[in-house]
């Protein structure tokens, strides 16, 4: 051999030698003799040695910017400039030192070399799989002059589309939506897929979606936890409704599948899906009926409880609210008397239960119950749905003005999404064109006047979490241009022209708070972008640069931005003044929680008659129904009902892709009760087909009652190398609410049938 | 005797070269630099520049998963990671080499454009400038690193199945034999 091992291994790992060495090497002439190339004679070798020894950790603060309850405040630690590890911030009394499994895996996902790494160019057009590797400047330029195409063609920008959610909740992600405001009126695929008709739905009633803050459950003596399973997908709040549990509350899950969270629970009470509005109406009755409501909270605070009781009195009838439940009215009446004399009480809504034809009417009914209870306004008390009262932020990246000589859409003006925000208020002349979120594939088919050329994907796997997957394709194939912005190449990059390469959260700087906690945490840049990733306000920068020298004043975004100067700008004297903060700067100590306020402890209500509303004029005029009337669910039209809820493993398509993930969790699975199992003679393990007028899938059988007979389930989820989307069985068809406040209305996704067979 | 030394010289030159443009050919970034490489392999397959890149990018580069990642954390970590172990000791031993690098970071230090680019100058400074004071480094890169892993990533490149490229495995060939010669002959063919 002719080298040591050994004597290698030392230098390497001994400072002194290693020292001495280097000191050789300089005198050896090695340092101007190199022929140079990727790396470079190191100069600094002949001045003076640098130490480079093992290094010490530095520290920066971060935060989970998925679509998660929890949101948490991140410790992120860097040694040579390489994330080692993070922990969950320990100022922080939400996220007390712990993450997720999810947000455990951040070093692997930020290091995954699964990664987008550069701008690619699919030149062997969408689907084809024949990519070229281009320069960002290439990128932007072919984007450019496509964008600036369209605008000749048409005399405006409309053809050029966004579509952007949940991927990144981070502030200055809204700088997507700025560099579409900053090319001119555009079209955007509006609404949420998410929670919209509860928005409305507690927006009628009380003016706004405004919750506790969680840490406050500690202190309720009854919580109901409705169709949420904190246990998966809240673990955060988990520890506050284990302390209200051991100092005596009653914890209570109803829930149409029995949860993690039902395993944890006082009690479990099975529901039948799309009931609950009914039978939270058949509480209340119950409740009135023995005295046990809060008349003189209803007195000062609330408008149209006389009409609601009459309405229970004449229509409800508590025999019908058992049967249709399949809850024994012994059971509906000890849990609705329980719940009444319990003070503070709270219930705490999930999303899926509004994802139904009625599903804005059922948060309307449980809100009415929590109010009827006198627990709104009260701490540890409330109906608990979300809120985004810490989210008052500058929205700088968001609020571009449009350029000079703009033509838009002079059609009706609908609203622009739950976190629609800033973005210049005088009336102008010109919209930007809405079109339906939940609905892309047909909106973007249709779209005329002028037609959608382009369209520009970012924080969004439409192709994972859309509904009817053959449409879509269609629809994208018939584009111009798609770009498509992620971390991860997937289906939706599939079917790109051009993917571009996003950072991570630890590779920019942001800020984050919550839809559901208190908290504020800054998001420092932990390390260099890896590749050649870029944040997306960065890519809207480089866009605005290309476009400009195409023709300028074409954008007005900023030509270069920094994006700890854009996290600044986020800031201002009412967020300050909110977290009783000075400056930004001091949350490079930790996160900070704000002031605590109990929402609607002072009595006034957003809504027209400045009272908790259980009779609204508003959802009359809108949903044809002034009351929180009990409306039927959407009638069967297969054998089976499909519900489709969320993981604990991944969210939405983010996670899974990793590799340890699908170790964890490989491969999807239909979830089927024994009896029907049984009758359909499916054995666990078997695969099986389930298929409806929309689709088809090809899954695993797993058997078991913790699903109802009549109902299967399968995981909103996504799976590396499997086209599997549970979505494919999903029609369009909307939920009752949503319009009012986010432009557009949910997805029924919950009112799904199938039937399934053996194969 | 004058003739023996002319020859080696060519010979070494030629080991010099194949070095340089196996470097080139994995640190290229679009077609036209990376058509120019592979043209220096001399090898007999035609290929159109935009067909020589779309194989080359579906083998190495993404955005789909590469089917061999050219990485060493990949085949000597854990599966799927960049910046883990082996990257680190790979930066140490640039560092000690004299190497600085400015993409660092950014690039993983242990891509193999990045290591050959290494190989490439330690080779240079030798057979150039006769220094020898990096040599004994240099071996045990070349031992105890990229004979570790290269193999590896070459054996994962060539058992594609689906649409296999010749040029790929041109230049997968070349850099076995580039790495054969290395091991055994000190770059002379034998
Ligand atoms: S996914 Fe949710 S619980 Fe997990 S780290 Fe992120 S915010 Fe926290």
């Amino acid at each position: 051999m002719s080298y040591s091992k050994e004597k290698v291994d030392t230098l390497l790992h001994n400072g002194i030698s290693r020292r001495n060495f280097l000191k050789g090497l300089a005198a050896s002439g090695v340092l101007s003799s190199f022929p140079g190339g990727l790396l470079e004679a190191n100069e600094d070798l002949n001045t003076k040695i640098p130490y480079l020894g093992e290094k010490s950790y530095e520290t920066f603060r971060n935060a989970c910017p998925r679509n998660c309850y929890d949101t948490c405040s991140i410790k992120t630690f860097v040694k040579d400039g390489v994330m080692q590890f993070i922990e969950g911030a320990q100022e922080s009394t939400y996220t007390r030192g712990g993450c997720c499994v999810k947000g455990n895996s951040y070093v692997k996902r930020v290091y995954s070399a699964r990664r987008l790494k550069y701008p690619m160019l699919q030149v062997g057009g969408k689907g084809s799989g024949q990519w070229k590797r281009i320069s960002w400047d290439d990128a932007m330029e072919i984007i450019a002059k496509k964008l600036l195409e369209i605008k000749k063609d048409d005399g405006t920008m409309l053809g050029a589309a966004l579509t952007k959610y949940s991927g990144n909740f981070g502030i200055t992600h809204y700088g997507i939506e700025g560099m579409f405001n900053s090319i001119g009126y555009t079209t955007r695929l509006a609404g949420t897929p998410c929670w919209p008709a509860g928005i409305d739905a507690q927006n009628l009633d009380m003016g706004n979606m405004w919750c506790n803050d969680p840490e406050e459950m500690k202190d309720s003596k009854f919580i109901i936890l409705w169709g949420v399973n904190p246990a998966s997908n809240s673990v955060h709040s988990m520890k506050y409704i284990y302390e209200a549990k051991k100092k005596g509350a009653k914890v209570v899950v109803i829930d149409p599948v029995f949860t993690e969270m039902a395993s944890k629970s006082s009690q479990y009470i099975q529901i039948k899906t799309g009931t609950d509005g009914l039978l939270a109406l058949g509480m209340q009755k119950i409740i009135i009926d023995a005295k046990l409501h809060d008349q003189k909270w209803l007195d000062a605070n609330s408008k149209g409880f006389k009409e609601l009781k009459e309405y229970l009195d004449k229509d409800i009838k508590l025999d019908d609210v058992s049967k249709v439940t399949g809850i024994p009215l012994e059971m509906i009446k000890e849990l609705a008397l329980s719940f009444a004399k319990a003070k503070p009480a709270t219930i705490w809504m999930g999303y899926g239960m509004q994802r139904h034809t009625n599903g804005g009417s059922m948060i309307r009914a449980i809100d009415a119950l929590v109010a009827v209870t006198g627990n709104v306004g009260k701490y540890a008390g409330g109906a608990r749905y979300g809120h985004l009262s810490t989210w008052g932020f500058n929205y700088a990246a968001l609020s571009m003005p449009k350029p000079e000589g703009s033509v838009g859409y002079t059609g009706p003006e609908g609203a622009k999404g739950e976190f629609a925000h800033g973005g210049g208020g005088e009336k102008a002349a010109y919209t930007d064109r809405f079109l339906n979120i939940n609905k892309t594939a047909r909106e973007l088919l249709n779209s005329k006047g002028p037609k959608v050329r382009l369209l520009w994907v970012a924080c969004k796997n439409p192709f994972s979490q859309d509904f009817d997957r053959n449409q879509l394709i269609r629809a994208f194939k018939q584009l111009d241009m798609v770009v498509v912005a992620d971390q991860f190449f997937n289906e939706t990059a599939k079917w790109a022209d051009i993917v571009l390469p996003v950072a991570t959260q630890f590779e920019e700087n942001d800020v984050n708070v919550s839809y559901w906690h208190y908290w504020l945490s800054l998001n420092e840049q932990a390390i260099k972008p890896i590749f050649e990733v870029k944040s997306d306000v960065q890519i809207a920068a480089l866009l605005s640069k290309h476009m400009n020298k195409l023709e300028k004043g074409s954008c007005t975004f900023p030509q270069s931005v920094d994006t700890k100067e854009m996290t600044i700008k986020e800031f201002n004297p009412g967020i300050y003044a909110q977290f009783g903060i000075k400056s930004w700067e001091e949350l490079k100590h930790g996160p900070v929680k704000a002031k605590a306020v109990i929402p609607y402890a002072d009595g006034k209500f957003q809504t027209p008659s400045g009272k908790y509303e259980f009779y609204s004029e508003k959802a009359l005029e809108l949903f044809g129904s002034a009351l929180p009337k009990y409306l039927e669910v959407r009638k069967p039209y297969d054998k089976f009902r499909m519900t489709s809820p969320h993981s604990r493993w991944s969210l939405h398509s983010q996670f899974q892709n990793l590799e340890w993930m699908e170790d964890v969790h490989p491969e999807p699975s239909v979830y089927i009760n024994p009896d029907d199992a049984k009758m359909k003679m499916v054995n666990e393990g078997d695969t099986v087909a389930v298929f409806n007028k929309q689709g088809l899938l090809r899954l695993k059988a797993k058997i078991t009652d913790n699903v109802q007979p009549g109902t299967v389930l399968m995981y909103e989820q996504w799976y590396n190398n499997n086209i599997y989307n549970v979505n494919e069985l999903v029609d369009d068809t909307s939920s009752d609410m949503g319009a009012f406040k986010t432009g557009a209305p949910g997805v029924a996704l919950h009112d799904t049938f199938v039937n399934f067979r053996k194969i | 005797m004058k003739k023996k030394i002319e020859e080696n010289a060519i010979q070494l030159s030629k080991r010099l070269q194949m070095s340089k443009t196996l470097r080139d050919i994995f640190t290229s970034q679009d077609s036209t630099s990376l058509k120019i490489a592979f043209d220096a392999l001399e090898s007999p397959i035609a290929i159109s520049e935009e067909l020589l890149e779309s194989d080359f990018n579906r083998y190495f580069i993404g955005p789909l998963s590469p089917i061999a990642d050219p990485f060493s954390s990949i085949y000597l970590d854990e599966l799927d990671q960049v910046m883990s172990k082996s990257t680190l000791k790979v930066r140490a031993l640039y560092e000690t080499m004299g190497f600085s690098f400015p993409q660092q970071n950014q690039i993983p230090d242990d891509h193999i454009g990045i290591e050959l680019d290494a190989y490439y100058q330690l080779l240079y400074i030798e057979e150039v400038k006769n220094i020898d004071y990096l040599r004994e480094l240099r071996h045990y890169f070349l031992h105890e690193h990229l004979n570790l892993w290269i193999p590896l990533f070459i054996e994962r490149a060539l058992a594609c199945k689906e649409g296999p490229s010749k040029a790929m495995v041109y230049i997968l060939t070349q850099l076995k034999s580039f790495l054969i010669r290395e091991t055994n002959t000190q770059g002379v063919p034998a």
